[in-house]
Formats: structure tokens, sequence, C-alpha cells
């Protein structure tokens, strides 16, 4: 009896643990976005020199690694689903098997964890060692909150980051699966792209957006807060930035399931399957 | 002077039953009541340990102690954000005992930040007070260098620069003497006096064990004992635990 009383226990511990977790991660989006706009000192020339040098690290030089996985993944669905749809006799879903395969679900995770392996860790550390220099403190000590100069930035950096990665993934993995299955299936690309275009949808804009967008600012945030979360010593910066690639993954996932199923009982629902 | 540093006056720093406690450890303050002297150089004493370092971290503004008030001008500071902190921050020069230079710049940027940042004074008047320091203490060959690529002195004193960059009324000197050697420690205290005379420095508070160093300021010390403050030279002004 006692042995589930403290699995109980330790299964609510856990559960109001990550639930306070969680608020704190609201609590310092709201605090950093506040601070930004309550610092009237804080130049958009500031704020801008250290968003492009983040899109930069984050955006740009994440490209050739991006580029490949949206090749792999491009390819390795239209081979397998020209394979396989033509086996079934309905070559013309191959466009909503992309859309829903690549758009919805395979490339905003993807990208995020590229972002995750990438930004995340490099954001964590950075954080981390600032803490424990006495950086972050000196930056209070002149006047300069921390929120708005290193939290902010990157949060928006981590949003439009993500948000062109993603795009670029897709991009990438549909004309790039589209050449390679070339060598494999001989695919006219008017048929391609028209069964494309009849798949996209508005919902599919949306998903996007929300998906990639939100990913984003969980990332930076999720890495600054366990950046942030060093006490003094450089020896716990290896310990946050782990915690930060995991939480990171963790929550991300989370999200990005919450939103598919949202979606799909919308569909369901419209359906009058439910 | 700015926007923000204008009509801001420091004329008095007062605790009022203040208590401020690291987890796990004996209190530092200990429901403290003190008004600090003010206009005069002030050594806190303590043993090793005590709280020195946290009660200057407190005066800067970077603590924020558990209970009690800390009153600047009469204004209870304890519960002001830190944007409404901000006029008085920009007024309180807090230098570190070990590191606290932002490590990807430079330090001509590191002392060029604090200036640019509020818009304090204009690019030229930043470049004019920071290049008047480095070549006050011989660094002009180290403006470019990050700060991992500096020698410990350069470090040090460019740590302790930075603060006065701003022409703060209040100073607050963690350890400032270790590390940075006889000479420079010398000009540094020459450095203090000129602000004093001529850039509206007022009070300075240090924390010490230095004594060849404090003997070469006229100083007036508040001991930090047991969580309570008391200035032996200053009468009828003896913390009282509450």
């Amino acid at each position: 009896m006692n042995m589930v009383w403290d699995r109980i226990e330790s299964l609510g511990r856990t559960i109001t643990e990550n639930l306070e977790y969680t608020l704190r991660i609201f609590l310092m989006i709201y605090l950093s976005f506040r601070a930004a706009f309550l610092d009237q000192t804080q130049s958009l020339r500031q704020t801008l020199s250290v968003l492009s040098t983040q899109i930069y690290f984050t955006g740009w030089q994440a490209m050739p690694l991006i580029s490949i996985l949206a090749l792999g993944t491009g390819g390795i669905l239209v081979i397998q689903g020209m394979t396989n749809l033509t086996l079934l006799g309905g070559t013309e879903m191959l466009g909503n098997l992309i859309v829903v395969v690549l758009v919805r679900e395979v490339g905003p995770l993807l990208t995020a964890l590229v972002v995750i392996a990438r930004s995340g860790t490099a954001v964590a550390t950075e954080v981390g060692n600032m803490r424990a220099n006495r950086e972050i403190e000196a930056l209070e000590s002149m006047g300069i909150n921390p929120l708005s100069y290193i939290v902010f930035p990157r949060i928006l950096g981590g949003i439009v980051s993500v948000l062109c990665l993603a795009f670029y993934f897709i991009v990438i993995a549909i004309f790039g699966g589209y050449l390679i299955t070339q060598f494999f299936h001989d695919i006219p690309f008017s048929f391609y792209a028209e069964n494309l275009l009849r798949a996209f949808g508005k919902e599919d804009v949306a998903i996007f957006l929300l998906k990639n967008g939100f990913s984003g600012i969980i990332i930076f945030v999720v890495s600054c807060f366990q950046g942030l979360s060093v006490q003094k010593s450089p020896h716990e910066v290896p310990q946050v930035t782990t915690q930060a690639v995991v939480k990171s993954i963790i929550y991300v996932t989370v999200f990005n399931l919450a939103v598919t199923a949202i979606v799909y009982l919308n569909q369901l629902q419209k359906l009058g399957v439910v | 002077m700015s926007e923000l540093q204008k009509g801001t006056q420091i004329k008095s720093l007062k605790f009022e039953g203040l208590f401020f406690q690291h987890e796990t450890q004996d209190p530092i303050l200990n429901n403290a009541d003190f008004e600090f002297p003010t206009n005069e150089n002030v050594l806190i004493q303590s043993v090793q340990g005590a709280g020195k370092s946290t009660l200057l971290q407190i005066l800067g503004g970077l603590i924020v102690p558990q209970s009690g008030k800390f009153l600047i001008n009469d204004d209870n500071v304890v519960d002001m954000s830190f944007e409404e902190f901000l006029p008085y921050r920009l007024m309180i020069g807090y230098t570190f005992d070990y590191g606290g230079l932002i490590n990807n710049r430079t330090i001509y940027d590191n002392l060029m930040l604090p200036l640019l940042y509020h818009k304090l004074v204009d690019v030229e008047e930043a470049n004019r007070r920071v290049m008047e320091v480095l070549k006050y203490f011989e660094l002009e060959k180290f403006k470019d260098e990050r700060p991992a690529h500096i020698p410990g002195r350069v470090r040090k004193i460019s740590c302790l620069l930075r603060p006065m960059m701003t022409h703060p009324q209040v100073l607050l000197l963690d350890d400032p003497s270790v590390g940075l050697g006889q000479e420079t420690s010398l000009k540094f205290i020459d450095l203090i006096n000129k602000h004093r005379a001529e850039r509206g420095l007022k009070h300075v508070f240090i924390s010490s064990y230095d004594e060849k160093f404090m003997s070469h300021i006229n100083h007036i010390t508040v001991h930090l004992d047991n969580g309570l403050l008391y200035a032996p030279q200053m009468e009828g002004n003896k913390a009282v635990s509450l």
C-alpha cells in the first residue's frame, strides 16, 4: 500500500514540478517582452544588432545541414510515396501525402531538432557562462535589463530563424525530393506541381506559422531560462545545457502533438465522425 | 548629463529593519537599522565571509533583501521595479571583486557600453572619457582585446573603471586593490579623488582587507558584525536588532 502511495506522491511531485516550470517559462516570455517594451534606453539598433547576429548563427549557418536533411527526407518520402501509392492505385494522393507529412509534421519537428542541437545548446552555454562570469550581474549593475538585452532578441531571432528554416526545409524537400525521385520514377513536373497545389490549404499556412513560430519561442526561452539558472560555478553550464536540450525537445514535441491533435479532431468534427 | 541622470541626487542611504540571508547560512543582515555616512569614503569591515560583498550588492540594488526597507532619499527602493530604480542605479557604480567584464566585447567596448546604451553622452564624449582613462592607466594597447586575452591586472582595472565612466555619485568597490599592483592602486585612488573633486562623486563604500591601500584613503569605518551594522566614529548610529 505504501508503495502505491509513494508512486502517487512521486507522480504528483513530477506533475507539479513540470507545471511550475511551464509557468516560469510563460512568465519569462511575458517579462522579457515587457522589459523590451518598457526599456526606453535600448535602441532599435542595439536590438537589431543582437537579432541579426542571432539570425545569422541560428538561421544562415544551419542551412547546409537543413539542406541535407530536407533532400534526404523529401527524396525518401516521394520515392516511398510514389512506389506504394502506385501499388494502391492512388498516385494522385501524392500531394496530400507530402503536405501532411512534410509541411505539417516532419518539417517543423526536424527543423526544431536541428535548431535545438545547434543553437539551443549554444544559447544555454553562452548565457550560462555569462551568469558564471558575473556578466549578467554586470549588465544589471549598469542598468541594462538582461531580459530585454539578452532574452528578448534571442526569442525574436529564434522565431524568425525557425520560420525561415522550416520554409527552406519544405521548399528543398519538395523540389529536391522530386529531382531525386526522377532517378527511380518518371513523374511529369506538371502532375507533381498540380497535385501539391491541390493539396495545400489555408490551414496548412496556419499550422506552419503556429508550429514553427512557437518552436522558436520554446527553444530560445527554455535555453535562456536554463542558462540563467546557473548559480555560481562554470561546472553547472554543461548540466543546464543538457537540461535545455531535453526540455526543449519535450516541449516542442508535446506542442507539435497538441496542435496536430487539435487540427485532426477539428477535421473529424467537420466530417461528423466525432 | 542625460535625462535619466538629470535631477537625481543621492543624499542619504538608510536601512530600516533590513534582513537578508543566503540559503542555509546565517543572516548577513539581521533586521539592521542603519543610516550610512554620506560624503565620505567608508570602509566596510568585518570578519571574512560575514557578507561585505553581499552588503555592497544590496547597496547597488543587485540583491533584493528578504524583508525591511532600503531607503535612498527616503524612497524605499526594495519595492521598485527595474525601470523605477534605473535613475538611482545610473548614479551608483558597482565594481566586482572578480569577473564582471562582458567577454564578447573588447575592453574599449566594455567601457563604452553603459554610456552608449543609456545615451548618457554623445559618442564623441563617450570616446573622450574612455580614451582619457585608458591613456591615464596606459591601457591603450589592450583596448581592442577581449577580457580573456589580457593580463589580470588590466582586467581588474578595466572592471574598476567601467562604472566610473558614467560619473556616479555612489561608488561601491569590492576588494578594489586585489591584483592591481602598487602603482595602479595609487593611480586609481587619484582618480577617485579627481571624481570626488570634479565629477560629482560623493559617497564611496569600500570592502577591503588591504591596509596599505586603505592607508592612502581618508576613510571612516563601518562594522558588519553578526548581521548588524555600526560606525563607532558616528555618535548614536548603532544598529538595533528588532
